[in-house]
């Protein structure tokens, strides 16, 4: 019980936040102009083109779960990372540098506590984002297309194109989401670390940014060579959530993708935990 | 014994000077102790030691007989503490605030909650954002966070800077009542020699992260009549002084018996052929044992 009071007050300190609120509007915003981009003319006409020759019946498929998958998509793309390491590289550095941290010290709990406690409710943040980001694509979704359709989902990960009955694909869009949130573990992971060492919030996103950027460039690299390296990229791993929107869900590979990238960001929560207990801490 | 600090050495690194060395000192439970020192004497890092956020190379504090080394968290289930200009969730009200960092001590009752706001006279406004409080609030609001729940030993990290002269006479009025009503035992580390002097049973005094003193502030302090008397003719003036029943402290500063009245002392000297350039009354007699430890090395 008192754990789960120290995470409700430790969430009720991140949402009383009027930062949160803004980032939620930015997030809102861009996925504004991505719909924008989406209903357009012509970028409209390239997806009825792909859609009628892939499945057929592009009022069918380019639904409300279609639009909202491809805004959620290019939305988290854009800003996922950025804000995710922006929060998480906060919890612990901004904490220090404005000095509230000393208060939190001098309280009867472990140094494991506290940090555990700041590492779940960044998790629990990051899905409250992704959930709301999905939701507001599907009401934008909604608004645009109304209610019902199919749901056709292709991206270059994917083998082929997935196409799904509204019910199916809501289904498949919710359960998505979650495991998108889940997904990013990592990238909180690295951020926790950075966070738990003694430089400032700022240095310990743009550490993070820096290394998720770098390894997708890297991951990306179109040649032969790299392929039998692909798959330890951590850009890489994190398409699993793709895994999710297959015809047929590979449960096998997204549990190991998962469980991978779990375990890497597990393993950045024990190195700055490990490095924060050894920290000391000045009055 | 409420706090017992024993032979605590801490370096930051190797090449630097010792934080603290070899340092030893205890508390009974009830009694108002100053820790006194210039900056970068070592009381951060005695305070930070005493709170776990530092870890010593060498020694070990206990807390009501709870070793904070091997057992931070029970040490600290009996320790409030206060820092030098305090930091809340500026977006948060005062309410809110207490109640994040309460969560971390498993949570107060709310009867308590009130009590504790009331008496630390935040009852008005403790709905408010910290962000509209003043400094002497913030002050307050610390004091409050530092007795959810209720601790019995308060550690006070110059509780006084920044605040106005009301709301240091106040400040010292509740750590006094803080003793005399609830029993708790007060550990302030201050620069101010006057706070100290004016709260404290008893004073620590480091140096160069050495303890250069320590006793009760009324004996070793100097109690008596100090004055800073200068003559060109120091070495003549001294035996005058020691008839009046004077001694030298250090350079120019003297203790008399407090009967001694200043005026008729100085008529006295004067009569007696003593050029005076210089008499005035030493601002504390705890200052004039402070300047002349700052005047020694610790080494000496």
């Amino acid at each position: 019980m008192t754990f789960l009071r120290q995470l409700y007050w430790e969430l009720f300190r991140l949402y009383a936040r009027k930062r949160t609120y803004v980032g939620f509007g930015i997030f809102l915003v861009v996925e504004m102009l991505f719909y924008f981009f989406w209903t357009r003319e012509k970028a409209e006409a390239g997806m009825a083109k792909f859609i009628e020759r892939v499945a057929g019946g592009f009022d069918e498929y380019f639904s409300a779960l279609t639009l909202a998958f491809l805004i959620v998509v290019f939305t988290m793309l854009l800003l996922g990372v950025i804000f995710v390491s922006l929060v998480t590289g906060d919890i612990l550095a901004k904490e220090s540098e404005d000095g509230n941290l000393r208060l939190l010290l001098v309280r009867p709990v472990s140094r494991f506590r506290l940090l555990l406690v700041k590492f779940l409710s960044c998790q629990i943040y990051t899905l409250s984002l992704f959930v709301f980001v999905g939701v507001s694509a599907l009401v934008v979704g909604v608004i645009d297309r109304g209610w019902g359709g199919g749901m056709l989902v292709w991206a270059p990960e994917l083998p082929r194109v997935s196409l799904f009955t509204w019910n199916e694909g809501l289904a498949r869009y919710a359960l998505a989401m979650v495991g998108f949130s889940l997904i990013y573990l990592p990238v909180i992971g690295i951020a926790f670390f950075f966070s738990c060492c003694r430089i400032k919030p700022a240095t310990a996103t743009i550490l993070t940014v820096a290394i998720c950027v770098a390894d997708r460039i890297l991951s990306a690299i179109p040649l032969p060579a790299f392929d039998p390296y692909r798959e330890y990229f951590l850009t890489s791993r994190m398409e699993a959530w793709l895994y999710l929107l297959y015809q047929d869900i590979p449960w096998p590979r997204f549990i190991e993708a998962w469980g991978w990238l779990t375990g890497f960001g597990l393993t950045g929560f024990v190195l700055g935990w490990m490095l924060f207990e050894r920290r000391d801490v000045k009055s | 014994m409420m706090l017992d600090f024993v032979s605590v050495s801490k370096r930051f690194s190797r090449n630097a000077p010792p934080a603290l060395e070899d340092v030893s000192f205890a508390v009974e439970r009830g009694e108002i102790i100053g820790l006194l020192g210039h900056n970068g004497a070592g009381k951060s890092t005695a305070l930070g030691i005493l709170l776990g956020m530092v870890a010593p190379d060498v020694g070990e504090v206990s807390i009501g007989g709870i070793s904070v080394q091997r057992d931070r968290v029970g040490a600290l289930r009996q320790v409030g503490a206060i820092f030098e200009a305090p930091a809340f969730y500026e977006y948060l009200s005062g309410r809110r605030n207490l109640e994040v960092l309460t969560a971390y001590s498993g949570g107060v009752s709310r009867a308590e909650f009130d009590e504790v706001v009331e008496w630390v006279g935040l009852s008005g406004r403790i709905q408010h954002r910290v962000g509209t409080y003043s400094h002497g609030m913030r002050q307050r609001l610390a004091l409050a966070q530092a007795l959810l729940p209720r601790p019995q030993l308060l550690v006070l990290d110059e509780p006084t800077d920044g605040l106005d002269p009301e709301g240091i006479v106040e400040f010292r009025h509740q750590v006094r009542e803080l003793r005399d009503q609830f029993g708790l035992t007060v550990l302030l580390s201050s620069h101010l020699l006057s706070e100290v002097e004016q709260v404290c049973d008893r004073v620590i005094i480091l140096q160069k992260g050495k303890k250069v003193h320590e006793g009760p502030v009324g004996t070793a302090g100097e109690r008596r009549l100090v004055l800073e008397i200068r003559s060109p003719m120091a070495d003549s003036l001294l035996p005058l002084i020691e008839v009046e029943g004077g001694e030298r402290l250090e350079d120019h500063h003297y203790a008399f018996p407090s009967e001694i009245e200043p005026s008729a002392l100085l008529a006295r000297l004067i009569a007696a052929g003593a050029p005076i350039n210089h008499f005035a009354r030493s601002e504390g007699s705890l200052e004039a044992l402070y300047l002349r430890l700052s005047s020694i090395s610790p080494a000496e």
